[in-house]
């Protein structure tokens, strides 16, 4: 019998519980990214522990919180997450990546519950999200759409149109997070394509923009609670969060943990969490 | 026809608010009428195809049937990927609708030809691809799309074309319009290029020679039952405003393969020999071998052997 797991409440357990899935499946499955899903787990924990309004039996609902993740490489986190929270078996994520498992290495919607967008190639979840929220906000159907970036994801163009278009409808049921851990695909942020002053160009742009400790739980969940126009919530993070030798490093993009890296991050998991 | 398109669209949308039209900034004094009366229902997303696109994905993804209209190569060519992954994997409720196909945009220049839109767009899984022969065809296809869900592309010509239809046609999916009949061969054509087919049609009757000709909208529906008897009544000549790679002539070679029907069918399209050349439509369709002369020596061609 496959277990469907009691849902968590506080984000903060559910991170920690959701960054040991990731560290195991991407090690049992070869995958890389895991530094991604290390950097973003936080965001989506608090998401899912309750700052979206979302849970395994709203999903029917049409008026339910959206969240896409728009950077699909860290699907492990994002499958981590519904795993725990009951959207579908635990048992799914040891077959990660495996010849026709549910789970696949970049985000898929179809007989995922609570995916809501299949994602990996970069750009494609914000204008979706756009879609989403102003169907909502011209036909008054509540609930909001969370769109979560990584970084070096706005350096496509569709990023800043979509920021034009929700500003200039006063989208304000659509919120974007973006995993500012500051490295991208092959090296930082800053020496690929410069994004600062990163927060102006989203309050020239007309969000409502907020720059929080990515890391840090009560910070974003304040930070999700309210909104007047579309609101961007820059989260300041680490790739790799949460075990040293993964962090802040452009390799942990690729590389997949070995069975000696996965009982060290668990050892620093244990210490620091 | 983008009149048509329109008009129809909008007696449709008056009575199924669910029913979306947006536009990339394009169709000045077209879309004021649906605008101005269902403002509700209309989205002009400024000039930003690939966002437009995902947009209309997500919006779909409502519960809404979202009509996308621009021209030509702009909300298909341009914004390919977003169709790909928002609309066509996503099997969300979009229809693409590009005006002005093939060289309706003549002396405007490549850019805003649409020669291989039909390739492109028929690679993709879960993608209709419908091409109208006529205003008449229009009519019947457009409140068709209204009432379906799959993702769909209409491509459309753009004003003032010939009727080639006597009357309104009945559409059905998957099913080929016949316009006239004949013994001796088949003429299949797709789009507003079919006065072309015609003309060649009747120039061959001067030489007791009778073929049917024949409009095909549902380019990845292939109507299998008339090919098969087309086939085994003479030589075929497809007719298209596209390139000759991957067009509705490939498609019709693809499905006479799959089907192992031997057949003897020619392509009449664009050879885009020049692909910076001006000229009104009927000098590009000219130009680059889409002419009466070319399908009939095509025709006796086949018909020697």
């Amino acid at each position: 019998m496959e277990k469907i797991q009691s849902p968590f409440s506080n984000a903060a357990e559910l991170a920690l519980a959701a960054r040991h899935e990731i560290i195991k499946m991407t090690s049992v499955a070869k995958a890389s990214h895991v530094a991604s899903a290390l950097s973003v787990v936080d965001i989506l924990s608090t998401l899912y522990a309750g700052s979206a309004d979302i849970s395994p039996s709203k999903l029917g609902d049409p008026d339910r919180d959206i969240v896409i993740l728009s950077k699909g490489h860290s699907a492990s986190a994002l499958y981590s997450v519904l795993a725990l929270q009951g959207f579908f078996p635990i048992e799914w994520l040891a077959d990660y990546c495996k010849n026709d498992a549910p789970l696949g290495g970049h985000v898929t919607f179809k007989g995922v519950p609570g995916v809501e967008l299949s994602t990996g190639s970069l750009g494609h979840g914000l204008p979706y999200g756009l879609g989403i929220a102003m169907s909502r906000k011209k036909s008054g159907v509540s609930g909001r759409v969370f769109v979560v970036l990584s970084d070096g994801e706005c350096d496509e163009g569709t990023i800043w149109e979509s920021a034009m278009i929700a500003n200039h409808h006063n989208l304000d049921n659509l919120v974007v997070i973006v995993d500012r851990n500051k490295i991208q695909s092959l090296t930082f942020t800053e020496d690929t394509l410069k994004l600062e002053p990163f927060a102006d160009k989203w309050r020239a742009f007309g969000w409502e923009t907020e720059e929080v400790p990515g890391h840090d739980y009560q910070a974003l969940q304040k930070s999700l609670a309210t909104q007047s126009t579309p609101k961007c919530i820059i989260a300041d993070t680490t790739k790799g969060k949460g075990v040293d030798f993964m962090e802040n490093s452009v390799l942990w993009h690729y590389k997949s943990p070995s069975t000696d890296d996965v009982t060290k991050a668990f050892e620093q998991l244990s210490e620091n969490y | 026809m983008r009149d048509t398109f329109v008009k129809t669209l909008l007696k449709e949308a008056r009575k199924d608010s669910n029913i979306i039209l947006m536009t990339g900034d394009l169709g000045f004094g077209v879309l004021d009428e649906f605008q101005k009366e269902l403002p509700a229902q209309f989205i002009n997303s400024g000039v930003n195809e690939q966002t437009m696109m995902g947009l209309a994905g997500g919006y779909a993804s409502t519960g809404k049937r979202v009509f996308v209209y621009s021209i030509g190569n702009f909300p298909t060519l341009r914004c390919l990927e977003q169709i790909r992954n928002d609309v066509c994997l996503m099997n969300n409720s979009v229809v693409v609708v590009s005006v002005g196909a093939g060289y309706a945009y003549g002396s405007q220049g490549y850019t805003h030809h649409a020669l291989e839109d039909i390739a492109v767009l028929r690679a993709l899984p879960n993608m209709d691809v419908i091409v109208p022969a006529d205003p008449h065809e229009t009519i019947g296809i457009t409140q068709l799309l209204t009432t379906t869900k799959n993702p769909s592309y209409l491509r459309l010509g753009k004003s003032n074309e010939p009727l080639i239809h006597k009357k309104e046609v009945l559409i059905t999916p998957g099913k080929i319009n016949e316009i006239s009949g004949g013994a001796d061969g088949t003429l299949i054509f797709s789009g507003s290029v079919g006065v072309i087919a015609v003309e060649a049609a009747r120039e061959l009757a001067l030489k007791s020679i009778n073929v049917s000709v024949a409009s095909l909208p549902f380019v990845s529906q292939i109507d299998l039952d008339y090919l098969k008897s087309a086939a085994k009544k003479g030589p075929i000549v497809v007719v298209e405003e596209h390139s000759y790679r991957g067009g509705v002539g490939s498609a019709i070679l693809e499905t006479l393969s799959n089907h192992a029907i031997s057949a003897q069918v020619a392509l009449v399209a664009a050879s885009q020999t020049n692909l910076s050349q001006i000229g009104d439509q009927d000098f590009l369709r000219n130009e680059n071998g889409i002419s009466s002369k070319n399908i009939i020596s095509k025709f006796l061609a086949l018909r020697a052997n």
